[in-house]
């Protein structure tokens, strides 16, 4: 059960490492940003909500109008600070799940693809909350959800989810088989 | 740095693995879920307190539902965190604890700690048939606790082997 004290670790490409630094600064710049330009980012989504009425269902009315505002921003809001929280985890489940692989993934053929899937899909998924919040300004708050998920979540998530249950089953074999 | 055994990492993966199908399926299928979980409470109408009542039986309703809700989401969040926190204490482990039956030990409650967010998974399910404060109970208690214990001791004991470095 316990490995000898030489198995060790085998890194990642370079390149994976870098994209998983790269999603963990873009998380970190995220959340800061999302603090200190507060007011700023939701000015900004307001204004772009006033330049599309019909997408939001304004009516003129202020007291209705605000609440469906209100209900807009805070999607908004909630999509930025899902970006900054998937982007923080999925940062590290990349450098995780690549180390497995490269370690245990012998046939060099079956190393690559999971390593790609499973960066590609890992960096690529978070992306999909910045983009439905960067959208729902000019597209409403479900048309971007429909927009981000046919986009990003289900083809990267799907990346990554099969990448994962892959992985597992390797781990499994080599498991077997020692 | 060290490989821990490969059950260990294998236990990882899988955690990662279902915490990120469990936020698949709790995006995808979130209205489906919650008519499932309203069915199951007027399925079991004496265990949730329902009255006959529209207006009170509602407020339950939601109130459980919302439970359920809740669990399933920890678990997606908490398994994405566990399976991490396994994969690098363990390779901590691996790397520096050198008496073998102190990291046979240290692998054991980290692995079983890493399973705390199933404690989630039974909540959900325990708050449906048992009732909210029931079945919230029994989660904590006989799922949530032990395994929440067992990573906590798991992740002291490698402090301490790190301090005595």
């Amino acid at each position: 059960m316990i490995p000898p004290p030489n198995a060790t670790w085998h890194l990642p490409p370079r390149g994976v490492l870098l994209a998983a630094v790269v999603l963990l600064v873009a998380a970190e710049v995220g959340g800061a940003s999302m603090g200190r330009y507060k007011l700023e980012l939701a000015r900004w989504a307001r204004t772009g909500m006033l330049e599309h009425p019909a997408v939001h269902g304004l009516v003129g009315v202020r007291d209705v109008d605000e609440r469906v505002l209100d209900e807009a921003l805070f999607r908004f809001d909630a999509g930025l600070r899902l970006f900054h929280m998937h982007a923080e985890g999925m940062a590290l489940v990349v450098i995780a799940t690549t180390t497995v692989a490269a370690t245990l993934a012998r046939a060099p053929a079956a190393r690559r693809g999971l390593i790609l899937l499973l960066t590609v899909g890992g960096v690529g998924y978070p992306l999909g909350y910045l983009i439905w919040s960067v959208l729902i300004p000019a597209y409403g708050v479900e048309r971007s959800k429909a927009i981000a998920e046919w986009l990003v979540w289900i083809p990267f998530g799907g990346a990554t989810i099969v990448a994962l249950l892959w992985l597992a089953a390797l781990t499994a074999t080599r498991m077997v088989r020692r | 740095m060290g490989r821990p055994p490969l059950i260990v990492v294998f236990v990882a993966i899988v955690v990662i693995a279902l915490g990120e199908l469990g936020g698949a399926v709790l995006s995808q299928l979130r209205p489906a879920t919650a008519r499932w979980a309203a069915a199951r409470i007027a399925a079991n109408p004496t265990v949730h307190g329902l009255t006959g009542s529209d207006e009170y039986d509602d407020a339950v309703r939601e109130r459980t539902v919302f439970a359920t809700e809740a669990g399933l989401s920890f678990f997606h969040t908490h398994a994405e965190g566990t399976g991490l926190v396994l994969f690098f204490a363990a390779t901590l482990v691996a790397s520096v604890v050198r008496w073998r039956a102190a990291r046979a030990m240290l692998y054991t409650l980290l692995t079983v700690g890493a399973l705390f967010p199933l404690g989630y998974l039974v909540y959900a399910l325990a708050v449906l048939s048992l009732g909210r404060d029931n079945g919230i109970e029994l989660a904590e208690t006989w799922v949530l606790t032990p395994l929440g214990s067992a990573a906590i001791a798991g992740l002291v004991g490698l402090a301490l082997a790190q301090a005595r470095r």
